[in-house]
């Protein structure tokens, strides 16, 4: 029992990364057809711009913060303009193989310019241990689910409450009638790759301390986002939410029950199981998108 | 105003030439749309009747010729201008946003709203005027059947208070009830004084409703005149009015 709600909060705190990860995936398709395999990479590097800070002596809070804006400019603004922009001209298709060849250049560009080995990464949320019903719970994995969960809520709030973001979600939806009501497209598609860029610097924060930073460490992340993405329906937030979710917490049972060297399999069973007896995905709408 | 002509028309297309990159669709346009009229647009499938709506309304370029809405020109000018100077567009097909509440895809026909214009009481007032959004003003707007769909997006574009309605084919797969009722809207626009362009397939029941006609052709106006007089010339009752109705499949 106690074990069981050990690896149901570790579960939980990774899956609400992935969900992190996956509602700006989803965010950059609906409103941009934008397929971004370097999505893991791009959780990768912000830790990067955090370390880089730090070994200029920058205090944590400082680090942070500096992560978090070069993150906003060049996985938000410069990402958009330099690639989407020009590849999405080509069709939708080009610009998913440019970001492959991006997730590459992201990999090996942090290799070269700052270290093959894996990094330690400070926790800017408390660690230790509380006990609930006879388990030790980390705090660290509710410090990062409560975390996210308060992000993932207040995006949601802002994109159903705001003026803001209903435009940005008309935007999403119908962006040729949206234009026509004077709703400044181009500007809400650029709010939407800056929120991506912004959830994905959070994921990199919550996740590096406890995995540490590495160039490499956004394999696994992007696909776990990808296919959280597509179990909770590919169009949905709330659905990228759930998979994230599922996703994490059935990863962590896989691990401890079944067998470590298949834990990376089990990602993949799931997604195969969803798209077999649920193709459009948990919360899913058949897309009647003509892209 | 004594000088003028006693209508002056309140829009006025001129010579326009437009198209879909090399392809030119429109070789010419003219024509005009007087005040408080309602004007139908006919023609057969292709004429480039709704790209005269998309070029007018700043969604397609004019390579030449000239738009002018009450005197002041707007050629090229992008939607957010028209919108606030009081013109509004209802495009052919579906225009709403689907997961988006039906009170709020009203409340983005405001987003053009100048300083002064109170969004939330004319949103207020819509919903007074048409008791079925107020009815179902929580609920998505997909879940609207496709008449009801017509109606938001009408009520949409009115919330800027426009003096000059576009309207692309608004009877499409509707009921001929629901016709009858979106008919019914145009006529009590034209009553406020509010002037309408429509382009319909419907075409006799569109002209009987109408003031002026206008017959589109390969991107030219081929005829221009009242729509009683167009709805008895035989060269319009032979290619567009006989067996429409029964033959729109
Ligand atoms: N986005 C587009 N790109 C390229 N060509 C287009 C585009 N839209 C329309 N056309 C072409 O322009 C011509 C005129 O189209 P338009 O939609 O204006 O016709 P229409 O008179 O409204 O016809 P319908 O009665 O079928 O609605 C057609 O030959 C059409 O194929
Ligand atoms: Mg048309």
């Amino acid at each position: 029992m106690a074990n069981m709600i050990n690896l149901l909060m570790a579960g939980l705190a990774t899956g609400a990364i992935y969900a992190l990860v996956a509602i700006g995936f989803t965010l950059l398709w609906q409103t941009s057809q934008t397929i971004n395999f370097a999505q893991g990479e791009f959780v990768m590097l912000p830790a990067f711009f955090v370390l880089a800070a730090l070994n200029l002596k920058a205090p944590l809070w400082l680090a942070l913060l500096i992560g978090l804006g070069a993150s906003l400019l060049v996985l938000g603004a410069l990402f958009k303009r330099a690639v989407v922009d020009p590849m999405l001209r080509h069709g939708v298709l080009p610009l998913a193989i440019c970001t492959m060849a991006l997730s590459i250049f992201l990999k090996e560009g942090v290799k070269e310019s700052y270290s093959a080995e894996a990094s330690p990464f400070p926790s800017f949320v408390p660690g230790g241990n509380v006990s609930l019903l006879g388990a030790q719970i980390s705090i660290q994995s509710v410090s990062i689910f409560v975390f996210a969960l308060v992000v993932v809520f207040a995006l949601q709030a802002f994109l159903m409450r705001t003026s803001t973001g209903r435009q940005m979600q008309a935007t999403a939806q119908n962006p040729s009638v949206a234009r026509l009501l004077g709703i400044p497209v181009e500007r809400m598609i650029l709010y939407t790759f800056l929120i991506n860029a912004g959830l994905v610097a959070l994921a990199s924060f919550l996740v590096s301390p406890v995995y540490l930073a590495k160039f490499s460490s956004g394999e696994t992340l992007g696909l776990a986002a990808f296919i959280a993405a597509i179990v909770g329906g590919f169009n949905q937030i709330r659905g990228a939410i759930a998979g994230g979710l599922l996703l994490g917490v059935v990863d962590n049972f896989a691990a401890a029950y079944v067998s470590t060297q298949y834990r990376g399999a089990v990602p993949l069973f799931l997604l195969i199981a969803v798209i077999l007896f649920r193709p459009q995905g948990l919360f899913g709408r058949a897309e009647e998108r003509t892209v | 105003m004594s000088g003028s002509k006693a209508a002056e028309p309140v829009l006025r297309v001129k010579d326009i030439v437009a198209g879909y990159g090399e392809m030119t669709i429109l070789n010419g346009t003219t024509f005009d749309v007087r005040p408080g009229t309602i004007t139908t647009v006919i023609g057969p499938n292709g004429a480039g009747k709704s790209t005269v709506f998309k070029t007018i309304f700043g969604m397609l370029k004019a390579r030449s010729g000239s738009v002018t809405f009450k005197g002041q020109d707007i050629t090229n000018a992008p939607p957010r201008r028209l919108l606030t100077l009081g013109l509004c567009y209802v495009p052919q097909g579906r225009n709403i946003f689907p997961e988006l509440s039906v009170r709020h895809n009203l409340e983005l026909g405001g987003v053009s709203a100048g300083a002064g214009v109170d969004v939330p009481a004319r949103v207020e007032a819509l919903m007074e005027r048409f008791p079925m959004l107020r009815k179902k003003s929580g609920q998505q707007a997909s879940t609207l059947s496709g008449g009801e769909q017509k109606l938001l997006e009408i009520a949409r574009s009115l919330l800027l208070d426009p003096q000059l309605m576009l309207v692309d084919e608004p009877s499409i797969g509707l009921s001929p009830l629901m016709v009858q009722e979106v008919f019914g809207i145009l006529k009590d626009l034209r009553q406020k004084g509010v002037s309408v362009l429509m382009i319909e397939q419907n075409a006799r029941s569109a002209l009987e409703i109408s003031d002026d006609g206008l017959v589109l052709e390969l991107g030219r106006t081929r005829i221009q005149d009242d729509a009683a007089r167009l709805l008895a010339d035989p060269r319009v009752g032979q290619l567009f009015l006989g067996g429409v109705v029964g033959d729109a499949a």
